[in-house]
């Protein structure tokens, strides 16, 4: 029997990437205690080639807002196993204050609406759903769209 | 120190993905066969074989096989082996010209005399999926598809975005460049018996066709194919036992990923962190400036390029990148059709890899193949104009894999 959306569990589309459940949820990166190197997703393994290495970085969570690197709108549908990736959908690269360039989808695929150097701001939403459960995946959005 | 040299090299006709017949090692050992007669050498005379490992669809979209992963056996064994060195190198779509470096340094090094580099792909249609295997979930490189929806022609979209935003232009500037350069290099496609595509687009047909993702339209994406090649390298002094045309290998560099690289790199969530280089690309441009150095010259010297252009933008950023020049001099070069057989400086004289589609393990095959006909002034109506001494091969690949080679007259 089909669920109504409110009774369906909402789970991230893979685990790991950001804090979930959460009224307020961020990406879950790493920052080494020696050379602040920050990564995404996390690892326990600095990844700057000048650290010494001799600790190991720790789980940090990534600034929810940052800037708009570039971007692009998909206008194809993806093929199975990923089919629930439905065009148009945009994807952009997000420079965050950490100092990398996280891959995210875009709230809009307005282009009017998207322009790079902008303030872009983190948010957690649906990707899709079955009859299940809803499955969500991190975006980040225009600034002004809030 | 010995110099090494390229004697002779074959490719198959590029086809159609994904068509099982013929096998991949049949193809192979075909060509293969006509490499070794052209340069009148047995297997027993090689010392080394050097294949690029392929990546096939397993299940549930991983690339994991095992028997791909050995073409260099399976290639010894069906040719005829003596026990032969043979190694398998990987590095996605610049495989082929690792294998080339690699033969290169062993052969300079003094350990070996003459190496079969040889690739074979026969790669999966449409857009290529990493993982996430179920013994490989690793949550940096498996994952962005699935999560984010992201393809491997999203990144270079990003990428010719944010060039157009540099240089203060607009995107409609770099979509009607990427445009051009496919029409020119879909014209030397359609002279070039080898490559799968014939047919010449103009830049208008280019824009007309439907956009994938903005601001790459169809045309200017590479498809993906089926092809093979083979070639003998060896040191000089045998070299020029086999042939009275030897093209020398002045320089042969690997790169791989830069900590500092602001632009996103195939395949992963997010770049290194670390001081942000001013321009990006510089992980493209490291392996260039060491060949430069390696041989012993500058960009200057550059006659002739063979590049990796899986789009059109990576035309136009390889350009920049060897050149080492103002972007809007590529432009001007491109504009003018200055890239043609009779301009200042050719490139991708082959067609490209827009005009073959993509093997992706074979794909720098088809650019030294096409090298060495320039060369040796043996590539018929796509002949360039200009004197031809010193040539390039640039190769880029997922998981930030670049080689680079450059090619010089031996005679």
């Amino acid at each position: 029997m089909k669920k109504e959306d409110k009774e369906k569990k909402k789970v991230p589309i893979v685990e790991g990437l950001f804090t979930w459940p959460s009224n307020k949820p961020q990406l879950i990166g790493s920052k080494c205690p020696l050379c602040g190197s920050a990564q995404f997703p996390k690892s326990n393994v600095c990844n700057n080639p000048d650290c010494d290495h001799s600790k190991s970085p720790e789980e940090s969570l990534l600034s929810d807002e940052g800037t708009l690197y570039s971007y692009t709108v998909h206008a194809y549908d993806l093929s199975d196993p990923f089919a629930y990736h439905k065009a148009p959908y945009a994807i952009g690269a997000i420079e965050l204050p950490e100092g990398i360039n996280v891959i995210a989808r875009l709230t809009t695929v307005e282009k009017e609406k998207l322009k790079i150097g902008m303030r872009m701001r983190f948010k957690v939403d649906k990707l899709y759903e079955d009859e299940e459960k809803v499955y969500l995946t991190y975006f980040f959005q225009p600034e002004e769209e809030k | 120190m010995s110099e090494s040299a390229i004697v002779s090299a074959a490719i198959t006709e590029w086809t159609e993905a994904g068509k099982t017949i013929p096998s991949p090692i049949d193809r192979l050992a075909n060509v293969t066969i006509e490499t070794l007669r052209k340069a009148k050498i047995r297997p027993g005379d090689i010392d080394a074989i050097i294949a690029n490992t392929t990546a096939l669809p397993f299940n549930e979209g991983s690339y994991i096989t095992i028997s791909a992963q050995h073409f260099a056996h399976r290639l010894a064994e069906k040719i005829g082996s003596h026990g032969v060195r043979c190694m398998n190198v990987c590095a996605a779509c610049a495989s082929a010209a690792i294998s080339f470096a690699t033969a290169d340094a062993m052969i300079k090094a003094g350990i070996l005399k003459a190496v079969l580099v040889v690739g074979v792909d026969n790669s999966p249609r449409g857009f290529y999926f990493q993982g996430p295997s179920i013994l490989d979930m690793d949550l940096a490189v498996s994952y962005p598809h699935k999560v984010v929806g992201i393809t491997n022609p999203s990144y270079w979209a990003m990428w010719a975005r944010r060039r157009a935003y540099d240089m203060g232009k607009p995107v409609k500037d770099i979509k009607e460049l990427m445009a051009l350069v496919k029409e020119i290099h879909s014209g030397y496609g359609a002279l070039n018996p080898y490559a799968r595509y014939k047919k010449t687009f103009t830049a208008k047909e280019v824009l007309d066709s439907p956009v994938v993702c903005d601001p790459l339209h169809l045309y200017m994406i590479s498809a993906v194919s089926s092809g093979a090649g083979a070639a003998i390298v060896t040191d000089m002094e045998t070299a020029k036992k086999i042939t009275d045309k030897p093209v020398k290998i002045a320089a042969s560099a690997v790169g791989s990923a830069v900590y500092g690289e602001p632009s996103p790199r195939l395949v992963y969530f997010a770049t290194a962190g670390g001081k942000k280089a001013k321009q990006p690309f510089i992980e493209w441009r490291k392996p260039i400036e060491a060949a430069y150095k390696q041989a012993g010259i500058t960009a200057e010297d550059i006659d002739i390029l063979e590049c990796h252009d899986t789009s059109c933008f990576h035309t136009i950023n390889w350009i920049d990148q060897v050149k080492g020049w103002e972007r809007e001099e590529t432009d001007k070069l491109i504009k003018n059709r200055q890239i043609r057989h009779d301009g200042e400086f050719p490139v991708n004289l082959s067609g490209g890899t827009s005009s073959f589609g993509e093997a992706v393990m074979s794909q720098a095959l088809v650019m030294v193949h096409q090298l060495l006909l320039q060369l040796r002034g043996e590539a018929g109506e796509r002949q360039a104009k200009k004197r031809l001494r010193t040539g390039m091969c640039t190769a880029y690949g997922a998981y930030g894999s670049y080689g680079v080679i450059i090619l010089e007259k031996g005679w």
